[in-house]
């Protein structure tokens, strides 16, 4: 049974058109025309408990409105939605406590207080058990290293002390799903390393279902084994990011240092991208032969010092579905 | 309804407004500046005209300084929350909380309140060394703290109103800064209603503002015969009711426009 589920959702933003000038301005009071902006166009999904799924999409392709619905702040214009048998828009409290929201431009901090006095609040807005709450805190001030600012009012605190925070806010309750909106934006590598690990460990330990919303494709590679891709307000794909770099070809890249230049170089199946100096890259498909059949042939022939391989990229491949639209089985 | 929440939000709010010592030293230092500064200008304005309107001056300076002191607590205004959160864009994150939001507001304002009105002691301590003041009996005075409650619910929801707008507006500035004008003048904080001349009196006192400072001053100072109690604290309840029902309209439909709109 999946805990969260949408059919055909869809919203209409509903704006007055204005016409333009004074005179315009003064038309606008008595006649009303209206333009209709379709932020979601019916996008069908369903996430099993405990998945953890990036949820991206190009800026305005109607994420935060989905995140919106699903959190309950916002009715849809039809369609079904379900998040843990509930209907968000319609029971929204009830929907309030069974979700955790961490957004990385925004804090439900409290701003003039110590960390900690923050926690307590949660405590008893969601009247977490004394005991279930010792355990949280205690577990996740170990987990995201919050010892030393616990004390400290979050004004003072660095941007990672504070998504270090605002993750453990989220989590006091806990909640059966956590919606996450760009929690690594602006974070230096070893606080998105810590929160990486955080999420990573929640959906694992707790079971808590993940959904991800974020431009730092790393984020969703290191932690998303499925993504859903959205654009203009519909649903593009849906399925594994393995899947996904398949369609987009299984062509690789190898990456040869030579140990002598060797101007003529070339070897058999393999197309060569690049040549300079030493180093030279071969794109080869995967499908017809192995990486290691490719590197007996190049070792066989000539001096080589050192070989990697590289993968296609996913973000190479996302910036390609944005620009050109998502075409299943395209060729890299 | 769990009241332990908003329990906890007013007591965090009474701590936030702690940290900011600053401010709080220098608010007391300002109101008792102010209480000098009224019993001068109440005596000069005196030593022309002996006790207009029945009011002798050891009254007027009672008043003045009660009004004062009321001020301290009401002009906490734990709702500009609401103007702030929906500038910030925050609003939305409060919605997804398991609470009611006005009750939020409530207990916020009420927390911070609370730490003013302790700040009223030390005020009131420091007042009187400059300045002696009416004490009424008991009876009166539990009339003056019943009636001084009714005021600030209403002028909670008249606070409440005004942030709200900002659902609509986003900023809501010049109406506050207005409404508080027309509120400090109309509903007897600067100086008693009684001394509007003729119909624009009966106007003044018939609109809500009086509920907020007129009413449970005029019955501090015995401006208002015992008798005449029940009326007064039946008109703070109409208005009270009929805030509290624009208020509640007025959370509904900004509720509505967030879920719809998007806020």
């Amino acid at each position: 049974m999946p805990i969260i589920q949408t059919r055909d959702l869809r919203k209409v933003f509903r704006s007055i058109k204005r016409a333009p000038g004074a005179l315009g301005a003064l038309r606008t009071l008595f006649t009303r025309e209206y333009v209709d902006k379709v932020a979601v166009d019916g996008i069908t999904m369903s996430l099993e408990a405990g998945e953890l799924v990036g949820y991206i999409g190009p800026n305005g392709a109607g994420k935060s409105t989905t995140i919106k619905m699903l959190t309950g702040i916002l009715t849809p214009t039809s369609g079904m939605i379900e998040v843990a048998g509930l209907v968000p828009y319609a029971q929204r409290k009830a929907n309030a406590r069974n979700i955790g929201v961490v957004f990385g431009q925004r804090s439900q901090l409290y701003w003039d207080l110590p960390l900690i006095e923050s926690f307590e609040l949660l405590r008893a807005i969601y009247a977490v058990p004394p005991e279930r709450y010792r355990r949280n805190l205690a577990s996740f001030t170990a987990l995201l290293e919050m010892g030393d600012f616990l004390q400290t009012p979050v004004r003072q605190l660095s941007l990672g002390q504070r998504m270090r925070g605002d993750f453990a806010a989220a989590m006091m309750h806990d909640p059966q799903i956590i919606y996450l909106d760009e929690p690594t934006i602006g974070l230096d590598v070893v606080a998105k390393e810590s929160i990486r690990q955080f999420v990573a460990e929640i959906n694992r330990e707790r079971g808590t279902t993940v959904i991800l919303t974020t431009h730092d494709l790393a984020d969703v590679e290191r932690l998303c084994r499925r993504i859903v891709l959205i654009d203009n307000g519909t649903l593009i794909y849906d399925g594994t990011i393995e899947d996904l770099k398949d369609q987009y070809g299984t062509h690789r890249t190898l990456v040869v240092e030579l140990c002598a230049p060797y101007p003529d170089f070339h070897v058999e199946g393999a197309e060569i991208v690049e040549h300079e100096g030493l180093r030279v890259r071969l794109r080869f498909d995967r499908n017809a032969f192995g990486a290691d059949v490719l590197i007996r042939r190049v070792a066989d022939a000539y001096a080589i010092s050192d070989v990697s391989i590289e993968e296609p990229e996913l973000e190479t491949i996302i910036r390609r579905i944005y620009r050109e639209g998502y075409e299943p089985k395209a060729a890299v | 309804m769990r009241l332990a929440p908003y329990l906890a939000f007013a007591s965090k709010a009474f701590a936030r407004e702690a940290t900011y010592r600053f401010e709080v030293f220098t608010e007391v230092g300002s109101l008792v500046l102010r209480v000098y500064l009224l019993r001068s200008i109440w005596t000069a304005l005196y030593s022309q005209n002996l006790a207009p309107l029945g009011i002798p001056l050891h009254a007027m300076i009672t008043y003045a300084t009660v009004a004062l002191l009321m001020s301290l607590i009401l002009e906490v205004d734990g709702t500009r929350a609401i103007r702030d959160r929906i500038r910030e864009g925050t609003i939305a994150t409060d919605f997804m909380k398991p609470i009611s939001l006005p009750l939020y507001f409530f207990s916020d304002g009420f927390g911070q309140t609370a730490l003013h009105a302790l700040l009223v002691l030390p005020a009131l301590g420091l007042a009187l060394l400059l300045v002696r003041i009416d004490v009424p009996p008991p009876a009166t005075l539990a009339a003056f703290a019943l009636t001084f409650a009714l005021g600030y619910l209403v002028n909670f929801f008249l606070n409440f109103i005004m942030n709200a707008v900002a659902f609509w507006t986003l900023e809501t500035f010049a109406v506050q800064l207005m409404v508080r004008w027309a509120s400090d003048l109309l509903g007897g904080q600067l100086l008693p209603l009684t001394f509007f001349p003729g119909a624009l009196g009966a106007i003044v006192q018939a609109l809500p503002f009086a509920a907020i400072y007129w009413t449970p001053l005029r019955i501090y100072i015995g401006e208002l015969p015992p008798s005449q109690w029940g009326s007064a604290v039946a008109t703070q309840v109409v208005w009270l009711g009929v805030f509290g029902a624009v208020a509640y309209v007025m959370w509904r439909l900004a509720e509505r426009r967030v879920v719809v709109q998007g806020g």
